[in-house]
């Protein structure tokens, strides 16, 4: 029996799996949502098709959805959280939760398509109830469907916060505020990128006409700098910026709100594949992700990977990956298959616009002149910036591991998940060095990937 | 500074005190690491002041006067360490267990600890969340807890405020003798000239000991801690099962652990005390978890529900014998070991720096030295296993 194990459920998970049971390799998916879909086509917690017109192109992720719990020899698991993972001689052990219940899984065979989470900059106030990110907002939407009658501030950086600012028009809230760090002549610097990806330029006019029919105008060279609470604790305004190419800030308005949704792309997470050993790099945006050949395998061999953690590139790469993925493991488990031109031909078409996005997007150092002394770090331990700088100045704490078990800073409840990677900026700006690729790297590291309750850690084998 | 009174590698805890205690004599002191503060066996540790755990002996001698001078130096430096005057309370289940521990605390009651016995319903008062099973146990009100990390910051930022240094991401690559006596050392960076040396790099005291041409049997163990997440003020004492004493004293390979289980100052529960020895084995071994997890749970059922977070290792330095190395070299005259502590090296510490410094600087020592001198190896075969 040679299983293909796929971790995770979104555009490069469901793609692998496609790929490599055509190819004849029985597959089993573990996906740690209740529904497949991943991120990018969350559904809803009930029906699907009344949130339909939410999506642009649903069509393609149900299509997706539907084959793969066609095929027989793809078997699901749906809630499946790997809480632990290890590598010894060729064999991956995931031990995973499932409905409560832990499973252990032995596999030579792994594909990792375990996606991104949105990458978000502390400021003033972030710890703010109201105060979101775009994913976490979407998922409201998707999810839920409860946005009506709010007004929300959307800003961040990059393209997903027009699918963001579309969803909230169509829940019935209202978007105040849509507003992009960047300047918008940055935005596509190559009309070759462009000309060969026209579904994704389909893609941004199907969100811009949603935006515009609400008369919900862009702004860009403007951020969300701080956020205000109102007498009863919940968000009250923001403050709006007018920011210069390097995110100084140049001048400040109030806006009122019930809802931020503030993004600043997204960081991949390697969590998994780090802990299997796999090799990790730092990408050009500062970004740890895993490092792949052409065949979409780690340095772990057997162990591949597809998606947003070889590096951000949306759905459309992360298919085009997972396609690769899913037929480089069915190979390697023994099937007649092979990896066509054609595929790497449209993965390298993908990834040129991706490179071509991530450009068009850069997060500037400046950010770092938003957060003041009293400005709250990690949320979870309620750090603040002064407890990091008293780490460094006083306590001597030369690198961000350090900085963070003196502070705890990144301990709490979500492992340095949402504040680990500003932690390794803010500390290198603080000792006047560059971020190492090894700080990167170890934050995003920790050998419990998610929380496990002792009693269900206690009754394991 | 290139020429000091003396050079302590290491800034570990034990480092750290030491260079506190040196300074505080008057001498010049630089203190060298490879890597930054406590980032060796002190940041891997449970921050655990205990003089619950050993029999009488000179180790006892040690740890009661270490426990009072964890309090010194807290009031020294101003604290900023977390710590705690929290008590312990150990259990047994057994018997056997029971009538051991009865023996035990009484023992060291006639060496001037205050060990109280406590029944069921005191027990149930003292740690109101303690398994319903539970119905003898000791209470021990000198045991204390810091958070190491930050002991040793703090402490590195009192020498440095008092004009000592500390060099970081140096790795010394010799320690430099003429006719036998230290004249100093060098790293893979600089040199540095000194007339006295203290080795006091843990687990890897051995390295230094060899780079000196001399020699010193510190091996390492390795020991897990669970971290859970903030689960509310639940436990007040360090508890802990009468096996762990019986575990710290063993000399056995194989993995034993007794969970000493303890809410922190952030609200975390600590659970730890797996030792086993396999050298510097770096990967995650769930059972051990698992263990650890069961263990603590029979102890506090209400455990079961609460979030494991992290888990890290750490290698514990031991000798064969079980007790810290304190002393100079027996070969190499100037070179100070100041090691070997095994799981007690938070608790052991400051006293530890107070052996080394009063020897140093031939004041009077508040305990003969003998019994943990380095020369005791001398001639013994004390091949690691």
């Amino acid at each position: 029996m040679h299983n293909v194990v796929i971790v995770g459920g979104g555009p490069a998970g469901l793609s692998a799996a496609l790929s490599a049971a055509a190819a004849g390799a029985p597959v089993l998916l573990l996906d740690s949502n209740p529904r497949l879909g991943g991120q990018y086509w969350r559904q809803p917690d009930e029906s699907f098709g009344d949130q339909g017109s939410q999506h642009f192109d649903l069509e393609t992720g149900l299509l997706l959805i539907n084959a793969v719990k066609a095929r027989k020899e793809i078997e699901v698991w749906s809630g499946a959280q790997i809480w632990s993972a290890t590598h010894k001689d060729g064999v991956n052990t995931l031990r995973v939760l499932v409905n409560g219940k832990e499973k252990i899984i032995n596999t030579g065979n792994l594909i990792l398509c375990t996606g991104a989470y949105d990458r978000t900059l502390p400021f003033p106030g972030w710890d703010i109830p109201g105060v979101m990110t775009p994913g976490g907002v979407q998922s409201l939407i998707k999810g839920h469907g409860v946005l009506a009658g709010k007004k929300v501030v959307v800003a961040g950086s990059g393209p997903f916060l027009l699918p963001v600012a579309a969803g909230v028009v169509k829940a019935g809230g209202s978007v105040v505020e849509l507003l992009e760090a960047n300047k918008s002549r940055r935005w596509i610097t190559s009309l070759f990128v462009v000309l060969e990806n026209l579904s994704k330029i389909k893609e941004g006019f199907y969100y811009i006409k949603t935006i515009s029919e609400a008369k919900v105008r862009a702004r860009f060279g403007y951020a969300v700098v701080a956020a205000h609470a109102g007498v009863n604790g919940e968000l009250d305004s923001v403050d709006v910026a007018k920011i210069n190419r390097n995110f100084k800030i140049k001048k400040v308005r109030n806006v009122k709100c019930d809802v931020a949704a503030i993004g600043w792309g997204f960081t991949p997470d390697t969590t998994l594949a780090g802990t299997l050993g796999c090799k990790q790099i730092v990408a050009k945006d500062g970004a740890v992700v895993v490092s792949a050949d052409s065949n979409q395998q780690s340095s772990v061999a057997g162990v591949f990977v597809a998606g947003e953690i070889t590096g951000i590139g949306g759905s459309e790469l992360s298919m085009a990956e997972g396609v690769i993925a899913g037929l480089s493991a069915a190979k390697f488990v023994g099937c007649k298959v092979e990896v066509l031109k054609a595929h790497r031909a449209r993965r390298a078409k993908k990834q040129r616009f991706a490179t071509a996005l991530i450009n068009s997007y850069p997060i500037k150092d400046g950010w770092k002149s938003w957060v003041h002394q009293e400005t709250i770090i990690c949320r979870c331990e309620e750090v603040k910036l002064k407890d990091l700088h008293y780490a460094i100045d006083e306590l001597g704490a030369t690198d961000s591991r350090t900085a963070k078990l003196l502070t705890r800073c990144g301990m709490g409840m979500c492992q340095g998940r949402i504040c680990g990677r500003s932690v390794v900026d803010l500390v290198a700006d603080q000792l006047n060095v560059s971020p190492t690729d090894t700080d990167r790297i170890s934050a995003v590291n920790r050998p419990i990937i998610t929380p496990i309750s002792l009693g269900q850690l206690a009754a394991g084998e | 500074m290139r020429s000091p009174d003396a050079i302590v590698i290491g800034a570990g805890v034990v480092g750290a005190c030491s260079a506190l205690a040196l300074t505080n004599a008057g001498l010049k002191v630089l203190v060298i690491d490879r890597g930054p503060v406590a980032s060796g066996t002190t940041g891997a540790g449970e921050g655990n002041i205990l003089v619950s755990d050993k029999e009488p002996s000179p180790e006892l001698t040690l740890a009661l006067r270490s426990r009072d001078a964890w309090f010194e130096v807290n009031a020294d430096i101003d604290g900023g360490f977390e710590l705690e005057d929290k008590g312990g309370v150990v259990v047994s289940r057994s018997e056997k267990g029971i009538a051991d521990l009865k023996k035990l605390a009484a023992l060291q009651r006639a060496a001037g600890i205050d060990a109280q016995e406590v029944n069921g319903a005191e027990l149930q008062k003292l740690e109101p969340f303690i398994s319903k099973n539970v119905e003898f146990g000791v209470l021990y009100p000198q045991d204390a807890q810091c958070q190491p990390m930050l002991a040793a910051a703090q402490i590195m930022r009192a020498v440095r405020k008092r004009g000592g240094a500390f060099v970081q991401g140096e790795n010394v690559i010799s320690i430099d003798s003429i006719n036998g006596a230290v004249i100093g050392l060098t790293t893979d960076k600089s040199k540095y000239s000194s007339p006295i040396v203290i080795n006091a790099t843990g687990t890897w005291a051995g390295e230094i000991a060899k780079l000196a041409g001399s020699d010193l049997p510190i091996m390492p163990r390795r020991g897990f801690i669970l971290v859970t997440a903030p689960a509310g003020k639940i436990i007040n004492h360090k508890v802990y099962d009468a096996d762990y004493v019986a575990n710290v004293a063993s000399g056995d390979a194989d993995l034993q652990s007794s969970a000493v289980v303890e809410g922190t100052a952030s609200g975390t529960i600590l659970i730890g005390a797996s030792r086993e020895r396999v050298g510097f084995k770096n990967d995650l071994d769930v059972s051990i978890l698992r263990q650890l997890a069961r263990q603590a749970i029979s102890l506090f059922p209400v455990l079961e529900n609460i979030q494991l977070l992290r888990a890290y290792r750490g290698f514990r330095p031991y000798a064969p014998d079980h007790l810290p190395v304190i002393g100079e070299d027996a070969n190499v005259k100037g070179l100070w070991h100041a090691a070997g502590h095994e799981g007690a090296g938070i608790g052991l510490a400051p006293a530890t720096a107070e052996l080394i410094t009063a020897q140093i600087t031939g004041r009077k020592t508040f305990m003969d030295p003998t019994p943990f001198s380095p020369a005791r190896f001398v001639g013994a075969n004390h091949v690691a296993s």
